[in-house]
């Protein structure tokens, strides 16, 4: 499009109805961060609904979080920040033209991504095989208060949701490493990397809170 | 005009720099320690605050650096800090409903109670000795 | 305002008109594949008409039934079964995405002097999962329907038998539409503006449209997640809201009223727009307190969000809260009374032409006010407590989500048919039908208002004998209203067919949507214009038709 070819673009980069690739930028960040309130407003209904429960059930709370593993937790919190940093690093080397570098740093986010889930999966593991679930199917010898289903209640759905995000992202970032490795993605144009970043970002933001949340009462 | 707008762009990019980066991953790691350490004493009524209060520090980080919100544009920080004010109100509200409600009575026998009035609870187990 | 040459001349007519969006392709395909925001909205418009018929035939139903005190026409479980679907059909498949995203989507742009929305396919992903939600929602419907109510109250939801998880499913997939249009419109609005277009010379309809996309994208996604915890709730039992598991129903209120009471504004807020457009254009007068209408609306959708609790007062919600969200709920009327006081304003000493969207604007300030009035006096906690759950609130909120939304939504469909179509509807036809529903629509709801203030509860099946001189009011009123729809219905429907080819700018409004051909070409403009004036300015004399093209 002659649109593009007078800024000195790339073909099918820039959209016929914006002035220019600064602007469309702009409107990409400025969509993707709204798109993020509203990620982050999906799990502030389950954040009222932990705040809640652990106001009317404190000591169940308490109890039920010292039955969590929290070496596995906090394992989970530094592989989760270490691939927030991975992913920063490979915008930064997409922008810097260092494509090669880039890429090892999408492979090993994602890796660290599977490393979580497989963390997570252990310790699901665990909670299926005491019984300490939720709801209906809590049958948990350890702690036999009021309120200590309900804390499992949260503590699935909030990992829960949590986790489907985690693969979300992570299904993004591999269509970025694809993308990637098509060299679609330099200084001239990174925008669609940054964007997958931000999310991968705000799955790290997420698990910043409910890790202190749930792990450490 | 647009021809120098992106050279320029192009520029800056050469000269960015990961250090940020990696200084913000150093510092949630040790935040994370120290979260863990504070967290594992349970030192009470402040255990909650100092939690949330190293995990904003955190996200402010991760949202400021990682994220870029430090050099974006007015709006987007505006969604951002919009979005955590709603946060906010819903959390209020909500949780001043449940703290100044009276605590319903609950007949003799039901299956079940509030802490507050039945501390046997569900499974005619004792209370555990500490708060 | 400067056009740019080819696109003043072509408005002029001094050069043949570009292909407009209508003639651009005419297969079935190009239009379920456009990327066009002129096409999507008039393909939103087209499938929210069609609910609302859908809506108003449930509607039609109860009404019919409730002639008779006992038993009659249909049975009490099919009541509860109809009353479910018609505020789920209306509030979810029409109101919500009735005004933004099928007038919005087409206006918006052109008002902003764009040449589409930020995010074109995105702009169509919405309209398919909008159609999405709906499918998954009828088929929910002939599956046999729920009969909680269109608020899902739990744990009634979590234990009916009834078929509550399509119909939630299609609640969560439509609500991702209206997240998706909010998105887009407020990024178009940042990013798109033409040139010399400042936050100041923005006009109304989109200043409403924006307040209405920030409480799209904050309150939605608590809807969201409220409805995916009912649905794990009926699956698989997890008891968050359940109180035989030491869960909290209230909480659920509480989670469901703050994206359900700011949904209201998502109603309402569109048809202000829709009004403080019109109102200028129909007295040929400047908008009488641009800044106070443009401020108003962001006020009231964030005050909105404070106000969730009045619908609690009962539920056992705690005294604090109850009298905390009383007096905030107040609030909205003041921003609402600043509003109504601008646009009698802008009436005041203009020449007005009583066409039919003028009728409609009169209709919407008698309802916004006699509807907003009844809801100060709702938000009073004491009063509350005997209006609550009656006849009374349902006149309410019908005044302010039938009446007024929806005389925003027929002004609109009236004010801009020429526009999307480049057809003129019969103006008489027009006058008869709006007086035939500003008439039957208070026959329907002014019994209904005495009917709560007696006591009669809402969503009953059955009631005493001494009410049914009132309800048989109410359901002529409600026939009255259908035939007004229905008439509307064919008028439009022959002008868009055989209807006569309405000039580029038949009302000579100065709103910067008419700056563009009608119906526009696909990219609305060859080259952008240059704003240099506020909308709806007719200080100047140009003959109607031409705007002012420096």
């Amino acid at each position: 499009m002659s649109h593009e070819a007078a800024q000195g673009l790339p073909e099918g980069i820039l959209a016929h109805h914006f002035s220019s690739l600064e602007r469309q930028n702009e409107a990409m960040r400025l969509g993707m961060w709204l798109f993020l309130a509203t990620e982050i407003l999906l799990f502030a209904g389950l954040f009222t609904g932990y705040a809640v429960y652990r106001f009317q059930f404190p000591l169940a709370f308490a109890e039920c979080s010292r039955h969590l593993e929290i070496a596995l937790g906090t394992l989970n919190t530094i592989v989760l920040i270490t691939s927030s940093f991975t992913v920063a690093l490979a915008i930064h080397f997409a922008r810097t033209d260092r494509r090669r570098a880039a890429v090892i740093c999408l492979v090993l986010t994602i890796g660290f991504a599977l490393a979580f889930l497989g963390i997570k999966a252990v310790e699901y593991t665990a909670h299926f095989h005491e019984r300490s679930l939720p709801g209906k199917y809590y049958a948990f010898e350890g702690v036999k208060i009021l309120g200590a289903a309900m804390f499992f209640t949260m503590y699935f759905l909030m990992t829960g949701l949590h986790g489907v995000h985690v693969v979300a992202g992570m299904s993004v970032l591999s269509w970025l490493l694809w993308r990637t490795l098509q060299g679609r993605y330099s200084s001239r144009y990174y925008t669609g990397l940054e964007m997958g970043g931000l999310y991968w970002h705000l799955v790290d933001l997420v698990w910043i809170f409910l890790y202190p949340l749930l792990y450490l009462i | 005009m647009a021809e120098s707008a992106t050279q320029h762009q192009h520029e800056t990019h050469d000269q960015h720099s990961a250090v940020p980066y990696v200084v913000v991953w150093i510092a949630l790691l040790v935040f994370t320690a120290v979260t863990y350490l504070t967290g594992i004493q349970h030192l009470g009524k402040w255990a909650l605050a100092i939690a949330l209060a190293i995990a904003c520090t955190k996200s402010a980080l991760v949202a400021l650096i990682f994220m870029h919100l430090r050099e974006s544009s007015g709006a987007t920080r505006l969604v951002f800090v919009t979005s955590l004010v709603f946060v906010a109100l819903l959390l209020f509200f909500t949780v001043s409903d449940v703290a100044t409600r009276f605590t319903l009575a609950t007949p003799a026998g039901a299956p079940f109670g509030t802490e507050r009035s039945q501390p046997e609870g569900l499974l005619e187990h004792e209370m555990p000795a500490e708060e | 305002m400067r056009l740019s040459e080819a696109d003043s001349a072509r408005l002029a007519g001094a050069l043949p008109q570009a292909p407009t969006y209508l003639q651009d392709g005419t297969t079935v395909l190009s239009w379920l594949n456009t990327r066009d925001h002129k096409r999507v909205g008039v393909m939103f418009l087209a499938s929210v008409i069609f609910f609302f018929f859908i809506g108003g035939i449930f509607a039609l139903a109860l009404r019919m039934k409730l002639l008779q005190p006992g038993p009659y026409l249909i049975d009490a479980v099919s009541y509860n079964r109809l009353f479910t679907l018609h505020g789920v059909v209306m509030i979810f498949l029409f109101l919500i995405p009735s005004i933004p995203s099928a007038f919005g989507n087409f206006v918006l742009p052109l008002m902003i002097g764009a040449r589409d929305v930020a995010f074109p396919r995105l702009n169509l992903a919405s309209f398919y999962l909008y159609l999405a939600g709906a499918a998954i929602t009828i088929w929910g419907m002939l599956q046999g329907g729920a009969d909680t109510g269109w608020t899902f109250y739990t744990p009634y939801s979590s234990t009916t038998p009834t078929q509550v998880l399509p119909i939630l499913l299609g609640v969560f997939v439509v609500g991702f539409s209206s997240i998706l249009t909010g998105l887009n419109f407020i990024v178009t609005v940042h990013t798109l503006r033409a040139p010399g277009m400042t936050w100041m010379r923005i006009p109304l309809f989109v200043w409403g449209i924006y307040a209405t996309s920030i409480i799209q994208i904050l309150a939605t996604p608590v809807l969201g997640i409220t409805v995916l915890i009912v649905a794990v709730e009926r699956f698989a039992g997890f008891g968050m809201f359940d109180p035989a598991r030491g869960g909290d129903p209230v909480l659920f209120q509480h989670m469901f009223w703050f994206y359900s009471h700011p949904a209201v504004y998502i109603m309402i807020l569109p048809a202000m727009g829709v009004i403080s457009e019109t109102v200028s254009a129909f007295s040929r007068k400047n908008t009488f307190g641009y800044k106070a209408i443009a401020m108003s609306s962001l006020g009231i959708a964030f005050v909105g969000f404070f106000t969730w609790g009045h619908h609690m007062f009962v539920a056992g919600q705690s005294t604090f809260n109850a009298g905390a969200f009383g007096i905030l709920s107040m609030f909205v009327g003041v921003f609402t009374a600043i509003k109504v006081f601008n646009w009698v304003g802008t009436m005041y000493r203009g020449a007005i032409a009583f066409k039919t969207p003028f009728a409609y604007i009169c209709g919407f300030l008698y309802f916004i006010v006699f509807g907003g009035m009844t809801g100060v006096a709702l938000a009073t906690t004491s009063l509350d407590i005997h209006w609550h759950d009656t006849y009374f609130v349902v006149a309410h909120f019908h005044f302010i989500m039938v009446g007024a939304s929806v005389m925003g939504f027929l002004a609109a469909l009236h004010y801009w048919f020429p526009k999307m179509f480049g057809k003129t509807y019969p103006e008489g036809w027009g006058l008869v039908a709006a007086s035939l529903i500003i008439l039957g629509f208070n026959a329907t709801f002014i019994p209904q208002f005495l009917l709560g203030n007696y006591g009669m509860p809402r969503r009953y099946y059955q009631y005493p004998e001494h009410f049914q001189a009132l309800h048989v009011a109410s359901t002529a009123g409600g026939t009255l209203l259908g035939f007004g729809f229905l008439i509307i219905l064919i008028y439009l429907t022959i002008a868009l067919i055989w209807g006569q080819r309405s000039e580029s700018n038949p009302w000579g409004s100065k709103g910067f949507e008419w700056l563009s051909a009608s119906p526009p070409p696909t990219h609305n403009f060859d080259e952008l214009p240059t704003i240099t004036q506020m909308p709806h300015d007719y200080r100047t004399h140009e003959p109607p038709g031409v705007l002012h093209v420096a």
